[in-house]
């Protein structure tokens, strides 16, 4: 922590002892930042390592760090030892869904939390806010009944359950960190913006779709990316609801491959890194909206 | 104050008339979930708490039946004290590595967004992709980690079985996973802190310490705050972890309430039952954050 603030310092080079002293723990800190970084990154390191040895080579003793010649054959052996083209187009598709159901449904609240007036809307945002905190658990057993309830047309049960409808249908009906995140954000747009259109004889609906949407196209994005990766990695919905292998998305696949392959560490940690690739490459692409998100939400609580 | 002003804006720009059936057009959507996927639910799932129903046959009413039995219920128990170790341990814990990492990460040295994106990656991957390198992490034979310990000369451990190392096990990984959602945060609370308030204390003769110590911290609490509401209620919802590291299933170490809840509701078909833990749960998060936001008037400075 000392060490820390000394670093902001920034001394110009020089001979004296302290600050010496102070460029030799400034070389400590970023050492150990740099350690600490490769802790970190250490499992994934590990997974790639593992995912190109053979069977022999992973129990071998001594143990090995790399593999002698990497076996890139583990690759297609995982891929084709489950149907993982079906997991990812599921995931792909849920993912997707989820990510407009939310865009659409949070922001249509948001708006009418922020640019509107009417009866109950405070409370009404205070009801919404306390479903925030509550451990989505508590409802896990009702809404599978509701499901359970609701008629499908081709599923073989009759009802929703087995199908993937539950995974996406509710992303539709909003949700309490989507309109938080973005009531934030238009909060901060002028209402002149909004005034001088309602003057020009604009409705509420063509303010939303043409003032608001399109100024709060960074928090959109942010909110995007956000529910594309709970929906890419969730995990309890997809083992509650789904029931054919080829419905199932790419996390119930890993559970199952997981369970099928047990001690084939080399299939195991390529499936492991095929599967999270693609919030990786999202990760990289969009950095800066993910620490946005977290932040905006984390400051503004 | 805001709102009076506000809403003479509105009646300036427009007729007020109708905006209320607006704003039921855009909060639809959202009602609708409320009613039938959130806060509807949590009242269902108090009115199948008292019954005892299989999904098969008709729901029969037994009052605080389910209750009691969980009350004798040694899995129960066990997950409760689990799922309050958990917290326990991963929550302060977590917090404190986090904080620190911050306060580093905060340096201006080049190459810094690099190591920043290290320590963010684990957030943004699947626990079931992330428990699956750790349990080859703590696998008993030729695992990483024992690979590593022998190089020193310690024993081999059976870090997941071994009902005394199995939990702690458990919160490493998790600790590991979680530290970039805190690390973020608390680094726009640190950002946040004017550098004028920092600049006086260090002309008043302050030490970094001293400046940490009277300055910083006291700022940071708000953020401190609300990094800790969500460590509360994210650890008190543990059950990937469980789900795949306790694989085929978690024993009287490593079970959860929320891994409770799953195996009877969605296992065994004892929805009564399943539904009664939840609500119990669900009591004990509600009490814990009431107690909690009632705290902070004596630690946390709002400016």
């Amino acid at each position: 922590m000392t060490a820390a603030v000394a670093a902001d310092r920034r001394p110009p080079r020089s001979r004296s002892s302290a600050r010496r002293l102070r460029s030799v723990r400034r070389a400590l800190f970023v050492t150990l930042l740099v350690a600490g970084g490769l802790l970190m990154m250490a499992p994934f390191l590990w997974m790639i390592a593992t995912s190109l040895k053979t069977r022999a080579e992973v129990f071998a003793t001594p143990p090995t760090l790399f593999p002698i010649t990497a076996q890139w054959r583990n690759y297609p052996d995982m891929w084709n030892a489950l149907p993982f083209a079906s997991f990812f187009l599921n995931s792909a598709k849920l993912a997707a869904l989820n990510t407009i159901g939310q865009l659409v449904s949070c922001s249509m609240a948001a708006f009418a939390f922020a640019a509107l007036r009417f009866r109950f809307r405070e409370p009404l945002f205070a009801l919404l806010l306390v479903t925030l905190i509550i451990p989505f658990q508590v409802v896990l057993v009702p809404n599978f009944i509701l499901y359970r309830l609701l008629p499908h047309p081709v599923s073989t049960s009759g009802n929703w359950i087995g199908t993937q409808e539950p995974l996406w249908v509710g992303a539709f009906l909003g949700g309490a960190f989507g309109t938080f995140l973005l009531r934030q954000f238009f909060l901060a747009i002028p209402r002149e913006l909004g005034d001088a259109a309602r003057v020009d004889g604009a409705n509420p609906w063509h303010i939303y779709r043409h003032v608001y949407l399109p100024l709060a196209k960074p928090a959109l994005a942010t909110l995007a990316i956000f529910t594309f990766m709970w929906s890419w990695n969730d995990l309890i919905d997809p083992i509650i609801y789904l029931r054919d292998v080829e419905s199932l998305t790419v996390t119930a696949g890993l559970s199952l491959f997981q369970g099928q392959y047990v001690g084939r560490w080399p299939l195991l940690m390529a499936g492991a890194l095929v599967s999270v690739l693609p919030m990786i490459v999202l990760f990289i692409l969009a950095q800066r909206h993910f620490v946005r998100g977290i932040a905006l939400t984390g400051i503004k609580g | 104050m805001t709102a009076v002003r506000r809403s003479a804006r509105w009646r300036a720009g427009g007729p007020l008339a109708g905006e209320g059936r607006w704003a039921a057009f855009f909060l639809a959507p959202t009602l609708l979930g409320l009613a039938v996927l959130s806060a509807g639910p949590i009242l269902a799932t108090l009115a199948i708490s008292l019954t005892r129903w299989d999904l098969l046959t008709a729901p029969k009413v037994v009052g605080l039946d389910n209750y009691l039995a969980l009350l004798s219920d040694d899995r129960f128990q066990k997950a409760l004290r689990n799922t309050f170790f958990y917290t326990a341990v991963s929550v302060p814990v977590g917090l404190t590595i986090a904080l620190g990492l911050a306060l580093a990460l905060n340096a201006r040295i080049r190459g810094i967004a690099f190591i920043r994106t290290a320590y963010f990656l684990p957030v943004v991957t699947s626990t079931i992709a992330i428990a699956l390198v750790w349990q080859w992490i703590y696998s008993a034979d030729s695992g990483l980690l024992n690979q590593v310990l022998g190089v020193f000369g310690i024993p081999a451990q059976k870090w997941l079985s071994n009902p005394t190392l199995a939990m702690p096990s458990i919160i490493a990984m998790s600790i590991w996973q979680g530290l970039g959602v805190n690390v973020i945060i608390f680094l726009a609370g640190l950002q946040a802190i004017p550098a004028d308030l920092l600049d006086a204390a260090s002309v008043d003769g302050a030490g970094a310490r001293a400046r940490f110590r009277h300055v910083t911290l006291p700022l940071l609490t708000p953020t401190i705050f609300f990094t800790g509401v969500l460590s509360l209620i994210g650890s008190f919802q543990v059950f990937d972890q469980i789900f795949v590291l306790a694989k085929p299933k978690p024993t009287e170490a490593t079970i959860t309430v929320v891994y409770f809840i799953y195996e009877n509701g969605f296992k065994f078909f004892k929805m009564g039952y399943a539904s009664a833990a939840s609500w119990i749960l669900f009591l004990i998060v509600a009490a814990f954050t009431a107690v909690y936001f009632w705290s902070q008037s004596r630690w946390v400075h709002y400016q």
